[in-house]
């Protein structure tokens, strides 16, 4: 019963859903009359939901009653806009965009909008039962945004240590994602048996759930029984000499958290960055290299002067992307630290953003906090590409 | 089967005016082929026909009946696409009996038309194959055949043999022409190659920069070009285009250049087009160029030449020829034992001989 | 001459066995903590704890997976995954099935806008938004719900899928559709029986994309659900990870369940999805 009821939940929102495509395309087929199918709109309008109502709606009731309102609606809205506003040749494309944009505006643009009016209001944990209630917050104006510039969004780190904190954070990640990357994609890239082989082990890290990615490794850092300490003992055992040399199991998680957040984010990215640049090497022709053994070039400046400029193209919006997901990444290190008791020493401003709001319900000032993140990220965005469009304008 | 009327088509891409007041009417069952270099506007005068480019200006009738706002499917056309368009998750069988099956026609009919098409373009082994198995000119064949069951008005063909390779292309320009024999259908095909519309058409619409430049029988077109751009595309190879002013000495023209002085009968330029210090253009195809051969009456005077280049092609042989500052083509018989740099006289052919307006570009001879 | 060619080859052959040893070096290191989970999860109870480092430990096991299905919901919270999983995926690709047919197709006003808004929108944190969505989902009393989950979910991948899906419209040609609309399909008929039908692949990546970015989300789960009953899986196995050593074995054998699928079907279409991947950072 339990099954019956969840397949239906999600059935019935899966089916609200198809009938909002269903009706625009049949609204379709009526606005044109290759087919002349008046019947047609009307009918898919009315059906879809109808049923959807009738079979779920009972099963649900409540709630679901009032969605199946909103999305009615919605839909007439659209209806009218249509056959009143976009009137003529542009119909189709709006169309076909509509169902996409009206969800990324109501789950994307209205969150966005929202988060910008929560940073300018006061909700925490004692004003919340008021919003429940009343939908009404106090104003606060800007002090959200002195806030997080004066006190911490942790128990122990200011905004200016997580700034520079994320800064070397997204810098050595990426760049040992290239780097490791670019080696694995170089040598793959040769006429080697085992190919297919090596790049399906290589991709692992990737292919694997990050959540489980993450927990196992982060295990293998463990301070007795983890992969890594255990090698060092037994390093240790085999060369005594080297612990002269300060070599020692290490407290990775408590002492190290930030080290050892890094060394599994450059675990993980290597793939991706490794797959991307085999793609570009692959697409380089040969005649290239051909021409440059016959000019006398060495294998450096082979590398130098033909693959670098070619993979480039490929290889910088990979970057831009990574760079950005590397900056926005809470995952790897909330999963790592993130359990109760865990360290804020490698929380980054993200992940201090995501424990502001959900570790101490400090929800307006996370808001604040991640207007000034985004602003940040978006001038850098803007920044990054300009200059690479004057590059490519040099060219 | 059908007739077509263009009336005063324009296409506008934003400002951008790609066919400019095209009148063309096309009767039943003729052979119409389109021509004209590429960006002329051919193809987009054919797209608007099928249905597929909106109509900035103007009307379309197919059958006397006003198509402008039909939808594609409805104006009973087929047509076959440059690429083929053959729908590659189809078998050949599919990609030909869709229109049909969209139709919902009766199961028998669809495959006694397919049977039919097949058995026409040699297609019944391919039947079960995917269009990827197929080579080009079976591709071509499928792509024909899917328009042929449709059994349509009118065939529009879309430069359909370009993406064949020279030797497929002449065989399959004879097999369109045997279909057209068999099907006695009314065909409009676009193509850029004036020997492909010169073999194939009934009747020729020459285009350029999105204006009709002249409609009529290949014959006509070769031989009565109306004006230079039409003179210049139609004929392989090119005509020789001599620039030069007109004098009238004791009533008879004569033209003159740098290089070349010589009268113009009048059995060629009418008196009344024959104006002192008029600009001309004479156009002379490479075969009416006599080289070191008697001149009969019909020809000019000989002049003296300098032979540059020689390119043997069999039967034929091209001669690269200098007479002063002018370059001039000659085509004549194999074998010209010249070497080259020799002297040579050659003479023009006034019977063939083409005498066009500078400014306007437009024919004055008869 | 012949032992300059013989040297050449000798060195060639140098450089091989280099870059074999070198990638089997790497390799080991991506697949070592694969094999570590394997190994964790076939010990028996009382040597979780141990400093071994053997792949099959002595006295292995089927224990802790037997437990796992028996003493933990861990059954429920795979079925709760799958269904939110599906239901985000089927609604993501629908959605970038028609926009990116629109924005492959046609030329109308503001087009470049929408693109422009679509890459953009990977421009936001997406950790920036958890608090809203969870707000709205608070507010629309949908806490602890497949619903409010789906709705979080299903747009968090849609300008990818339309990036993706776009991209590989664009090498269609066009005159497919137009043979389609001549034989009689209307705009959205040649859609729906041609582009569609020929472009599964991308459709397949797309789904697949939608699939495991849901699939593998943790942090919106976290604050959405808190019924350990309606927990994802990543929920789940991060709870039993938790501090208490005694299921680190349940811990490894619920990790190996999901990821041995998981991994099939991503090395099944990786082809597809790299090329995928490429295709939309060289467009990019």
């Amino acid at each position: 019963m339990n099954i019956l009821t969840s397949i239906g939940e999600v059935s019935w929102f899966i089916l609200l859903v198809a009938a909002g495509v269903a009706a625009l395309v049949g609204y379709l087929y009526s606005h044109f009359k290759f087919y002349s199918r008046s019947w047609f709109f009307p009918a898919v309008l009315a059906v879809f939901p109808a049923l959807a109502l009738a079979v779920f709606g009972g099963l649900l009731g409540g709630y679901a009653f009032k969605l199946w309102l909103s999305f009615l609606a919605a839909e007439a809205a659209i209806a009218v806009f249509f056959r009143y506003v976009v009137k003529g040749r542009h119909t189709v494309p709006y169309l076909l965009l509509a169902p996409a944009f009206v969800g990324l505006a109501l789950l994307l643009v209205y969150p966005f909008v929202f988060e910008v009016y929560l940073s300018f209001h006061d909700l925490k944990l004692t004003t919340i039962m008021m919003w429940k209630n009343t939908g009404t917050l106090p104003f606060v104006g800007i002090d959200q945004y002195i806030k997080v510039f004066t006190t911490s969004p942790l128990s122990e780190t200011t905004f200016w240590q997580l700034l520079l904190r994320t800064l070397v954070w997204t810098f050595s990640n990426v760049f040992f994602h290239v780097l490791g990357g670019f080696i694995l994609a170089l040598m793959l890239n040769n006429s080697i048996r085992f190919k297919g082989f090596y790049r399906t082990l290589l991709v692992i890290p990737w292919a694997m759930p990050q959540v489980v990615a993450v927990l196992a490794m982060r295990g293998e850092f463990h301070a007795t029984n983890g992969f890594v300490n255990i090698v060092i003992t037994r390093l240790l055992g085999f060369f005594p000499f080297l612990s002269h040399l300060g070599v020692a199991p290490v407290q990775w998680l408590t002492d190290y958290p930030l080290l050892t957040c890094t060394l599994i984010n450059i675990w993980l990215g290597i793939p991706f960055m490794m797959v991307v640049i085999l793609g570009g090497l692959q697409s380089i022709s040969s005649s290239y290299y051909d021409a440059a053994d016959i000019d006398g070039a060495s294998y450096f400046q082979k590398l130098r002067y033909i693959t670098l400029p070619l993979v480039r193209p490929v290889m910088m919006p990979a970057v831009t992307l990574g760079t950005v997901w590397t900056f926005n990444n809470i995952n790897v290190i909330y999963l790592v630290t993130g359990q109760a008791g865990g360290t804020e020493q490698a929380d980054i401003l993200v992940s201090a953003l995501y424990k502001a709001a959900f570790t101490y319900n400090r929800y307006s000032y996370s808001a604040a906090f991640a207007i000034v993140v985004f602003a940040m990220l978006f001038f850098f965005s803007v920044f990054y590409l300009k200059s690479f469009d004057a590059a490519k304008d040099e060219r | 089967m059908a007739t077509v009327q263009f009336k005063k088509i324009v296409k506008k891409f934003g400002d951008n005016v790609v066919l400019n007041g095209v009148d063309v009417d096309i009767k039943d069952h003729e052979f119409v082929v389109i021509v004209g270099p590429s960006g002329c506007g051919k193809t987009t005068l054919l797209r608007m026909l099928a249905g597929l480019e909106e109509i900035s200006d103007g009307e379309i009738f197919i059958d006397n009946l006003l198509v402008n706002e039909l939808h594609p499917s409805k104006r009973e056309i087929a047509m076959v696409f440059q690429d083929y368009a053959l729908y590659p998750h189809m078998t050949v069988e599919e990609n030909m009996n869709f229109a049909l099956r969209l139709r919902k026609m009766d199961k028998a009919e669809i495959g006694a038309r397919v049977t039919e098409a097949a058995n026409i373009l040699q297609l019944n082994k391919f039947l079960k194959r995917m269009p990827k198995q197929l080579s080009g000119g079976q591709r071509q064949r499928v792509a024909i055949g899917r328009a042929i069951v449709r059994k349509p008005k009118v065939f529009l063909f879309d430069e359909p043999l370009s993406n064949l390779d020279a030797k497929l292309r002449e065989e399959m320009r004879v097999e369109i022409a045997k279909l057209y024999q068999r099907l006695n259908a009314t065909i409009i095909y676009v193509t850029h190659d004036q020997v492909e519309a010169m073999t194939l058409a009934g009747r020729i619409v020459i285009m350029n920069h999105g204006i009709v430049q002249q409609v009529g029988s290949p014959i006509e077109v070769y031989r009565k070009p109306v004006n230079l751009f039409v003179a210049g595309f139609i004929g392989s190879p090119t005509m020789n285009f001599l620039s030069g002013k007109l004098a009238v000495k004791d009533g008879v023209a004569v033209f003159s250049n740098e290089s070349i002085t010589m009268p113009i009968p009048a059995f060629v330029l009418p008196q009344k087009e024959a104006r002192e210090g008029r600009e001309v253009v004479l156009g002379i195809r490479p075969d009416d160029v006599l080289v070191e051969r008697p001149g009969g009456d019909k020809c000019s005077c000989k002049i003296d030449g300098v032979l540059e280049v020689c390119e043997l092609l069999g039967h034929r042989e091209n001669l690269y020829l200098k007479v002063g500052g002018q370059r001039l083509l000659a085509t004549v018989e194999a074998f010209f034992n010249r070497s080259p740099g020799s002297a040579v006289s050659l003479c023009f052919n006034y019977q063939n001989m083409h005498v066009f307006d500078k400014a306007t570009e437009q024919r004055i001879s008869e | 001459m012949k032992k300059e060619l013989s040297a050449a080859a000798k060195r060639k052959r140098l450089n091989h066995l280099l870059i074999h040893a070198g990638i089997i070096l790497f390799a080991a290191a991506c697949v070592y903590p694969l094999l570590r989970i394997f190994s964790v999860s076939l010990r028996p109870g009382d040597k979780l704890v141990s400093m071994d480092l053997a792949i099959i430990p002595a006295g292995a096991t089927f224990i802790s997976y037997t437990k796992l299905l028996g003493d933990t919901m861990f059954l429920r919270w795979l079925w709760n995954s799958l269904l939110i999983t599906l239901a985000t995926s089927f609604i993501g690709v629908s959605l970038a099935s028609t926009a990116a047919y629109a924005f492959s197709r046609f030329r109308f006003p503001g087009k470049k806008a929408g693109m422009i808004l679509l890459l953009s929108s990977q421009m936001i944190p997406a950790g920036m938004l958890i608090l809203p969505l969870f707000l709205m989902i608070m507010k629309l009393k949908l806490m602890n719900t497949y619903l409010g989950m789906i709705i979080a979910y299903s747009v968090s991948s849609l300008p990818f899928s339309i990036w993706i899906l776009k991209g590989y419209y664009d090498t269609i040609p066009r005159s497919l559709e137009e043979a389609a609309l001549v034989d009689g399909t209307s705009q959205v008929g040649a859609f729906w029986r041609i582009i569609l039908p020929l472009s599964t692949p991308a459709l397949s990546i797309a789904f697949l994309f939608n699939f495991t970015t849901a699939w593998n989300e943790y942090l919106v789960a976290r604050v959405v659900l808190f019924s350990s009953k309606q927990y994802t899986w990543t929920l789940g196995l991060f709870e039993l990870q938790g501090q208490y050593i005694t299921q680190w074995g349940m811990f490894a054998a619920g990790s190996m369940l999901v990821t041995i699928p998981v991994l099939c079907v991503f090395l099944y279409s990786s082809k597809w999805l790299i090329s995928g991947l490429t295709l939309g950072s060289v467009k990019g």
